[in-house]
Parts: structure tokens; sequence; C-alpha cells
């Protein structure tokens, strides 16, 4: 599949260099090939802003930082200082790469990052650049800078011949790194991370890391493109290269595309530049901004996906998964070992939110084989506690232990791959991906990766057979109801080979055949060897599946034991009904 | 005065509500009881215009107000005591007040209905500048209830009010929601705490899994064994 | 001296910047919009006043009985527009982006990319200033200073002390509960936005009165006008004013010791460091 995708990438490089290299043979007219140069510059860049912003939905407006960089690096190396022009590339890669970094590693590290604040983050960042440049005289200094014609072996014909293939090449390699990304785990990740950030790290997703190489990536590209593009425009200036056109002819080309497939930037890309010289052919140039300004309103408002998914849905099906034969199944289990170890323990935690306390100095123990059902009135700090045994919010005050280590304050996927796994009150399902593709992710980022997604597929087919799931594999979350996206959540919670599994009122809002069902597979996934953590409104349900029932009240333990005594507890039946009843 | 029939809710494809009816008189103060999740507060926001997604019957003084925006509810007279409170946090107890009061007509005697409401929650008068966030639970939820009184409503609901609440407020809060009724107004109160709630009610209901499984006086419903193991889900 | 005279100067000037920000900062915050065709609007209103003032000869100021009513309009339909589209916060960052491109390009075409000035005849407050002995202030500008700061300190006020401006801080907070007391958005959101399209009106105003115009003055404005905006954190007038007035002064200070080409870079890092330390702004006291 990669290899084949490549090869077509390749294959189109090479058609699009015939162009050139038999030019003369084929009569193609020099301007075209300038046109296609200009549209190859554009390919590489929107490519460039896609491998952040479309994979990961965090939207930069920075793109003209990299241009930026790039085409003064080359300009101050290649055309002042004479540096081999080759060299003075990587110089320009490398340099976006520590940019880049920089930059991920302040904002991404914001606990409290908005895409908004990403995004004026990112606007600001050439702003700065662009200011340097103008101060520092050995850079720019107002002056601007030209950048002569390199050497180029003279069999390649014109310089604009060069030009052509030399961003033709960069073009093809950015296309390639988009897809090789988009097809192996770091575009599941940065999928997650579009489409819901918290619950990939929550189910072992490394989100930090994930962005932060997209990024890094993203400007990498970028910055080798702005490299060529100094050739291209032959003087650069501040205005030039630092300007909001870069971003704003990224951001259209990629939503007009389609933001979430590779392919998209390229075509948005190619109908954009092509738009351009129509517009210029009939004397509207002074039109365009208004045009694609137009267009970037109307396609966000009307067809935020891009055009690429409806393209897509005219062509036939190609492929038809494969069915699979059930003797393949494989769950792997993997519960810790030593019955009598404690998995989980909780001591004297505390969490406030402002001037309210909902967990206060609760201290608490879950052996391995447990099914802890969780009770207590509303508000009682039992979603709390699950996060914070999740890690998704962190104690004002005392510590959790998984299996023996501390987790106080790691990040969640670290907890995650201690054997952790929850599932939340509303399931939160992987939008853009198939029910198998939401398990199959889970798998291949879980405790024990299964870096192979066919293996990952397969393996994730077992799962919801677990669930009774399996016959929509297929479908698209959005498809199912809500008793099937609560059970493909806890199929996918599974699928991280968690030691205990939270499961956060998973049958909320069911009805009792659909009750009972759900039932039957707690039941199921216990007997496999996993730990149950289950905060449930209905009493009978609790009494019926669990070993233990703990009860909080006020953010702190009211009562812990079997569940027939503790549901008789006059102490728990006051705090569910009233004063008075203390039967 | 209120009038809810055969109401439906759902949330998305979840289904919380089922044909539920109930009706409270003028003067009077009605309980629906039941167990965490059975969707009492779904009735709430469905009769104060705050979830959409409904179907049935609801009219208060025999005018439908069913699908009316949040707002317009509100001109006929009825306010909310919110789930959880919702004080706005970062402005003061003073100003929480005066927003109570935002609705037409009442706005202009928002001087008057304030002493009352001081009255009768005389710590809200000395934290009177002090940020809303910043007020104790207990505090915060004679806040909810004060801001509610400022809109003069002749009909008050009042969703889960003990959530959270150490006993001794428990007390202050639910007499005070007497001394509210005895002023006249109606009163729908949605508790879990079934003995506070039935002690200041004239009749109840029985929640349970969106259905409503009894309505009696709530003298009869509160010594009644299969209302308690009802709410306990056994 | 002259450090000293260029951190006034400065100073002064932040008041305008100020004046532009707080109309974004308070859509942005009440609202949840971020509206990028706020400085589109300004730069209109700028225009128009020179327009009004070159062509039929009425005085800069006097523009404003014309502007304000016509910026208004254009505000409240804005809003309206977003509102019943549904645009979401990134969606309205995006869509405003477009819209704002594409004012300033429709500005180009109609007024021309060359800079272009009211003529002293037309303009009597250019050349006028007020001499202190030892700092020396054009008219302008303290026109623009006073004019901001009295806007802002009213809506301010506004805010606190009226019942639509209790409102709409309600609406900040709670969407959902303000309107079970009564508070209806949507008629709120198009007077708020009005409102911001009336301040946008009378900054492009002020600015008129002092500078040469030229469309890409938009874009400069909008990198200054974001760093006071979250500087001054998203949604509070006064942080926006102490904002403005610290952006301005730093600005006209690093100007003059370093180079003027120097200030971006100071104040983007500002903003960067801002960002990083204090993500609700410089200027509001850490209280939720």
């Amino acid at each position: 599949m990669i290899v084949r995708g490549l090869a077509g990438i390749a294959l189109a490089v090479g058609a699009l260099a015939v162009l050139s290299l038999y030019r003369e043979t084929l009569g193609v007219p020099v301007s075209v090939l300038a046109l296609l140069t200009t549209m190859l510059f554009w390919v590489t860049q929107a490519t460039s802003w896609n491998i952040l912003s479309g994979y990961s939905g965090y939207f930069s407006f920075g793109q003209a930082a990299y241009v930026g960089v790039g085409a003064y690096t080359t300009a101050v190396l290649f055309g002042r200082h004479r540096l081999d022009f080759g060299l003075t590339v990587l110089i320009a890669a490398g340099l976006c790469a520590v940019l880049a970094l920089g930059i991920g590693v302040l904002a991404f590290r914001l606990r409290s990052l908005r895409g908004e604040i990403f995004a004026l983050l990112t606007l600001a960042v050439p702003f700065i650049l662009a200011a340097l440049a103008r101060i520092n005289g050995s850079i720019d200094g107002g002056q601007g800078i030209i950048v002569a014609v390199p050497d180029f072996p003279a069999s390649i014909g014109l310089f604009q011949d060069f030009l052509y293939l030399v961003n033709l090449l960069v073009a093809g390699a950015a296309v390639a790194v988009a897809f090789l990304m988009a097809r192996t785990r770091s575009g599941w990740a940065l999928a997650t991370i579009r489409d819901a950030e918290d619950v990939g790290e929550a189910l072992g997703v490394a989100t930090f890391r994930y962005k932060l190489t997209a990024l890094v990536a993203s400007a990498v590209i970028g910055g080798v493109g702005g490299s060529i593009f100094a050739l291209q425009i032959g003087f650069v200036t501040v205005d030039s290269v630092f300007t909001l056109t870069v971003p704003l002819f990224v951001i259209v080309m990629s939503v007009l595309g389609g933001r979430t497939h590779w392919i998209g930037p390229v075509l948005g890309a190619v109908l954009v530049v092509l738009l351009q010289d129509r517009l210029t052919a009939a004397d509207l140039l002074g039109w365009q901004p208004v045009i694609l300004g137009g267009v970037l309103i109307a396609m966000v408002l009307a067809a935020p996906e891009g055009l690429y998914p409806r393209v897509r849905a005219l062509l036939p099906a190609s492929r038809r998964a494969r069915p699979v034969d059930p003797s393949e199944l494989d769950i792997r289990m993997s519960p810790v070992d030593g019955a009598e170890t404690a998995l989980v323990e909780c001591d004297e935690l505390t969490k406030n939110f402002g001037g309210v306390r909902a967990v206060a100095g609760l201290s608490l123990r879950i052996r391995a084989g447990e099914l802890v059902g969780l009770i207590g009135p509303n508000g009682s700090g039992k979603t709390t506690l699950v996060s914070l045994l999740a890690g998704s919010v962190r104690p004002t005050g005392g510590t959790v232990r998984i299996a023996g280590r501390d987790t106080t304050g790691l990040p969640p996927h670290r907890i995650a791959h201690l054997g952790v796994a929850r599932t939340y009150q509303i399931p939160r399902p992987f939008a853009s991906m198939t029910v198998r593709d939401n398990v199959a992710m889970a798998i291949m980022f879980g405790r024990e990766p299964e870096r192979s997604l066919t293996r990952a597929r397969r393996v994730a087919t077992g799962h919801l057979a677990m669930v009774g799931l399996e016959k929509l594999a297929h479908a698209a979350p959005a498809a199912l109801n809500l008793h099937q996206r609560q059970l493909l959540e806890i199929a996918r919670a599974l699928a991280t080979a968690p030691a205990v599994l939270l499961l956060d009122e998973a049958l909320a809002g069911l009805n009792p055949a659909e009750i009972d069902n759900a039932v039957e597979v707690i039941r199921r996934i216990h007997a496999s060897g996993v730990a149950i953590v289950i905060v449930e409104h209905l009493l009978r349900v609790v009494r019926a599946v669990a070993t233990r029932v703990v009860v909080l009240d006020r953010g702190s333990v009211l009562a812990d034991g079997d569940p027939a005594t503790v549901l008789a507890d006059p102490a728990v039946v006051r705090a569910y009904l009233g004063k008075r009843s203390h039967a | 005065m209120l009038e809810v029939s055969e109401l439906d809710a759902w949330y998305g494809d979840a289904r919380a509500l089922w044909g539920v009816s109930l009706t409270v008189g003028a003067g009077e103060t009605v309980s629906i009881i039941g167990p965490n999740g059975a969707g009492k507060s779904t009735i709430v926001a469905a009769i104060a215009g705050l979830h959409p997604s409904v179907r049935g019957q609801v009219t208060v003084d025999d005018e439908d107000v069913l699908r009316l925006p949040a707002h317009r509810v509100c001109a006929r007279g009825v306010a909310i005591v919110p789930e959880g409170r919702r004080v706005f946090g970062s402005m003061s107890v003073h100003e929480n007040l005066v927003l109570g009061a935002y609705r037409r007509g009442v706005r202009e005697r928002y001087r008057r209905t304030m002493a009352g409401v001081l009255e009768l929650f005389p710590r809200l008068a000395a934290r009177s500048a002090q940020p809303a966030g910043t007020l104790s639970g207990g505090e915060q939820q004679m806040l909810a209830i004060g801001r509610a009184l400022m809109a003069d409503p002749r009909l008050l609901l009042l969703d889960e009010p003990s959530l959270g609440l150490a006993p001794v407020v428990l007390d202050e809060v639910f007499a005070a929601i007497g001394a509210i009724n005895a002023r006249g107004v109606s009163v729908l109160l949605v508790e879990q705490d079934i003995d506070r709630a039935l002690e200041i009610s004239t009749r109840g209901y029985l929640l349970i899994e969106g259905r409503i499984v009894a309505g009696a006086p709530a003298a009869e419903l509160r010594d009644r064994e299969d209302v308690r193991r009802g709410i306990l889900g056994l | 001296m002259i450090a000293v005279q260029s951190a006034v100067a400065g100073l002064l000037l932040g008041g305008l910047y100020a004046l532009m920000a707080a109309g974004v900062s308070v859509t942005w915050g009440v609202l949840r919009i971020i509206n990028l065709a706020h400085f589109g609007l300004i730069l209109i209103s700028a225009y128009l006043t020179f327009q009004f003032a070159s062509e039929w000869g009425i005085d800069p100021i006097l523009t404003l009985g014309l502007t304000v009513p016509v910026m208004f309009v254009a505000g409240g339909a804005l809003q309206w527009a977003y509102d019943r589209l549904g645009v979401s916060e990134l969606n309205s960052l995006l869509v405003s982006f477009g819209l704002l491109i594409a004012t300033v390009q429709l500005v180009s075409n109609i007024w021309s990319a060359d800079f272009q000035r009211m003529s002293a005849a037309v303009n009597p407050y250019a050349t006028a200033s007020l001499d202190t002995g030892r700092l020396v202030f054009p008219i302008t500008t303290l026109l623009a200073f006073l004019i901001a700061i009295a806007l802002i300190a009213g809506a301010h006020l506004a805010l606190r002390r009226t019942f639509a401006g209790r409102a709409l801080r309600a609406l900040a907070e709670d969407r959902t509960i303000a309107g079970a007391f009564g508070i209806d958005h949507r008629r709120l959101g198009v007077l708020l936005g009005a409102v911001c399209g009336a301040t946008a009106a009378v900054a492009g105003m002020l600015f008129a009165l002092a500078n040469a115009l030229t469309p890409a003055t938009a874009y400069e404005w909008f990198g200054t006008v974001f760093a006071v905006v979250i500087l001054g954190g998203i949604g509070h007038l006064l942080g926006t004013l102490a904002a403005g007035l610290f952006v301005g002064a730093l600005s006209g200070l690093v100007s003059v010791l370093l180079s003027p080409a120097a200030a971006p870079f100071v104040l983007f890092s500002a903003i960067v460091l801002a960002l990083l330390v204090r993500p609700r702004g410089l200027f509001v006291r850490a209280v939720r």
C-alpha cells in the first residue's frame, strides 16, 4: 500500500520532469513551465502547512516564518556570501527545525493552549522575524538582497528549467512526506489529536511528541521551499517573504482541497494557482484577494471538509475490506501478575475546583481481578476520581500509584501505558475513523503497541467481537446508536490492553434490554482478567456485577465492602435518601 | 399554574423522558424525587426552555411555553435555580442579584425586590461586593436562589439545591424554600434528599428511568417503602 | 529627555491601539467571535473620513456623523450574520480573515494602494500641537488619546452599571443561564457588534487625522492590536486600555533607544512571553 503510493508519487514527479527534460521536443512553452513552477512552490507550502494544521487541527497563521527564514538564509549565505546553494538549503532546513522546536516546546507545553491561541501565537512569529531582519544589517537592514543565478549543469537547459526541476523535486518530497505521515502511526496520532485530543492522550498517544514532530516536519519543508523561492524571485525583501499572503494562500488551498487528506493541499494549490493565472490573464489581479477571501469564507461555512472527499465520493470504491477469519482473532489481555497486589493505590487524594472540594483526602486500594462499583450521590466526586486515576486531572494533593509506580503528575498517555484505560460518560469516538479503526488505533498506541496497521485491524476485530460490534466494523461512529457508541468506547479502552478499566457511567441512557447486554459484556471482560471500576447510578446493576462496592460522599469514602453489606448500610441509605432514613 | 403533559425528551438519540405528566397548583410546593440519572433535571430544563430536544406540552397559566426560547419563558414568570448553582462567578454578589431582575417589568423595581431577598438571606448582604465565585458552596446556593427570586417569579424551579452541601447549610436552604413558598410563589423542587424535599412539599412525584411511577401527597410518599427501594435502584 | 518624550508620545498613541483592540476583545470575550474584520471596518472608516473631508470639505471630526451610523449598522449586520451562520470560535478566525483580506483589497481597488493624506486645508488638526515647554505633543495624538480613554472608560462603566452591560458580562460567563434570566443573546450580540462597529468608526477617524492612509496599514494594526488584546486579557476593557498604553509606551521607548524597526520585535516577544506566563492576560487578576 505504502510502497504503491510512493511509487505513484515518484511516477508523477518523473512524468512532470519530462516536461522540462524534453521541453524542446515536446514544444512546451517556457511560460507554462513558469506557471508550473509557481504551482509547485505552493504545493510545497500548502503541504507543509497541512502536515501540522490539516492533520492535527492546530491552525497556524505563521507559514510566512518558514518561507522567510528559508529565503533569507539562501539570500544572505548564497546571495551575499557565495556559499554553496545546496548547502544553504540544508542550513535553512536546520534553522526552520530549530525555530519550530522552539515554538512547539513553548506552545504545546501550555496546559491551557487552545487552537485560537496557537493560531495567534503563530501569527506573531513572522512579525518578530520580519522586524529582526529589518533591524539587523547583516541580514537585510531594510535594503533587500539580490540573489544571483547559481551554477547548474548546462544539460538542464535554461534557468527556468533548473527552477522547475528543483521545485518539482522539493514538492515531490514534501508530498511523499505528507503521504508517509498520513499512512503511518503519526497520521493516526495526528488524526486523534484533531478529533479528540484528550481521548487520544488517555488511550496512550504521546500527543506532545506527535504535534512537535508534525510542526518540525512542516517547518523543514516550508523552509526548503522558501530557500528555493529566493532563487525564483531573485530579489528578497522583508515584504516579499514575510507577508500575510502566504498564510492566506496556504489556508485557502488546504481548506479548498481538503485538510484531512495528503492530496487535498495539492488539489487546492493547483486550483488556486490556475485561478490566479486566469485572473492575471483577464487583468483582474486586483480582485484576487477578494475572490480568495470569498472562497475561504464559502468553504469554511459550506464545505469545511474540502473538495477532495467530494471528488472521492464520485469515484467507484476501489478496495473492499477482506473478511476476517475468526480463527485469526487474537485478543491479548495483560493482567498484572499476583492477584493480591494493589493495582491502584490512592493516598490522601484531594482535588479542589475553585472554592469547591470535589475529592477530599481520599484513600483507596484496588487489587487485580476486582470489579469495583463506585457509587454515591450526585456531586460526590466519582467522575473526578476517575479523571484523577487516568491522569486527565491533576490532584491538588495526595498521590496515585498504579501497579506500584507513582503516577501523580504523569501525562495521561504514560498512565495509559502503565495499564489504565477509561471510558467517558458521553461517548467520544474519533469521528473521522471507522468503528474498527477507532479500536485499531488504540491497539497501535496502547500498552503493547502493535506497529502494523494490518495486524492492529485484525486484532481490533477481536475486540469488537468481545462487545458484539463486529458487524459494524466498517461503519462510521456517527451511524451508531448510543448503546453501540458506548460499547465502542469500551472496546477501544480494552484495546489498550489495560490492567484496570475505568467505566464512567457506561450504561447511562440505555433501555433495560441494552443494560442487560452491557452487563454481559462487562462480565465477559472481567472474566478475561481485567480489573474494572464501574461508576453507575443503577444500584441493581452494581449489586449484580460488582465484587466490591465503594460509596463516595462529598469527596471521601463513606463505605467500602461487599455489595450486600454496603447497600444495606444506614449511612449509605442516608447519603442517598436524606436525613431521616436511618432504617 | 404549571401543567406538564406527555413530555418526552432526548439527548441526541438517547431518550431521557417518556411521557411525563405532572401539575403544580398555585401556591403549591411539588417535589420530583428519584435516583440519579432518572431525568429529573431534564424535566426542569425542558420547562425553562433550556432543553431543545423535547415533545409534548408544557403550559404555564394555560399558555404553552414548550420550545419557547429560555428568555421568553422567563418573561412568563418562571425562574430557575440550576443544578450546580451556576452563579456568574466573576461578577459580584450584588451584580448577580441585579441580573436576576433583568426581565422587563421587573427590572424597574429591582431595589425593592432586592431588599426582600436580602431579608431572606442576610448573609448575602454582607458579601455584596465579593465575586460570586469566591463564596462557599452554601452561600452560592443562597445566591442562586436569591438571583431567581429577583426575577419575581410566580413559579420557581429548583434543581437539586442540596447538591454537595453540608447538613447545617441544608437546613437553612430548605427553610428559605419554605419561606419563599409562604410568600405565594409556586415551587417545583427536584431533589435526591427525599426527606427534606417531601417535608416542605404538598405533593411529590417519583421518577425512575425517565418515567413517573408514582404521584401522591408528600406525607404518603414519604412513608412508602417501595419509593425508597425504587430510589435505591433495588 | 528624548526617551521621555518618545515614551509619552508612545503612551498617547497607545490609547488609539486600545480603542481598536477594545472592539475585538469584547466580541471575543462575550460572543466567542474573533472578528478580524473589525480591522476592515476601521480601515473603511478611515478612508470614508478622508473621502468626506477631502471631497465635501467637512471637518474630519464631524464626519463621525456619517461614519458612526454606517459602521454601527455594518458591525451589527456582521454579528447578525456570524450568529445566523452558526460560526464557531475557530471558524470565526478563518471567516473574518477572509473578510479582512477581501476588504483591504477592495479598499485598495477603490482608493488605490498609494499613501493618501487629508490636506492641511481640510484637516486643521494635523499641524496643531501642544507645547508644554519641555515636551511637545501633536493635537491629533492628544485627541486620540483622550477620546479613546473616554470611550473605553464609558464602555467599562456601561458594562458595570447598565442592565445591558451586566447582561453582556453574564453572557460571557454562562450563555444558557443568562438566557433563563431573560437575556436574549441574539439581540444583545447584534447590539454589541453594532457598538463595536461605531468604535471602529471613531478609531478610523482618529487614525486618518494623524496619518497618511494606505490599505496595508490594516495588517500593521492587526499585529499590534492583537498584542494589546492578548496582553490585556480577552474581554477585559480596562486591561485592554492598560495594555494599549503599555504597548504604546514600550514601542516608543524601543524606537528611540534601539531603532523603530525593533519595536515589533520587542512587542511580539512580549506577547509570546505573556501567553506563556499569564495566558489570561497581563492585566487580569488571577481570580476565578
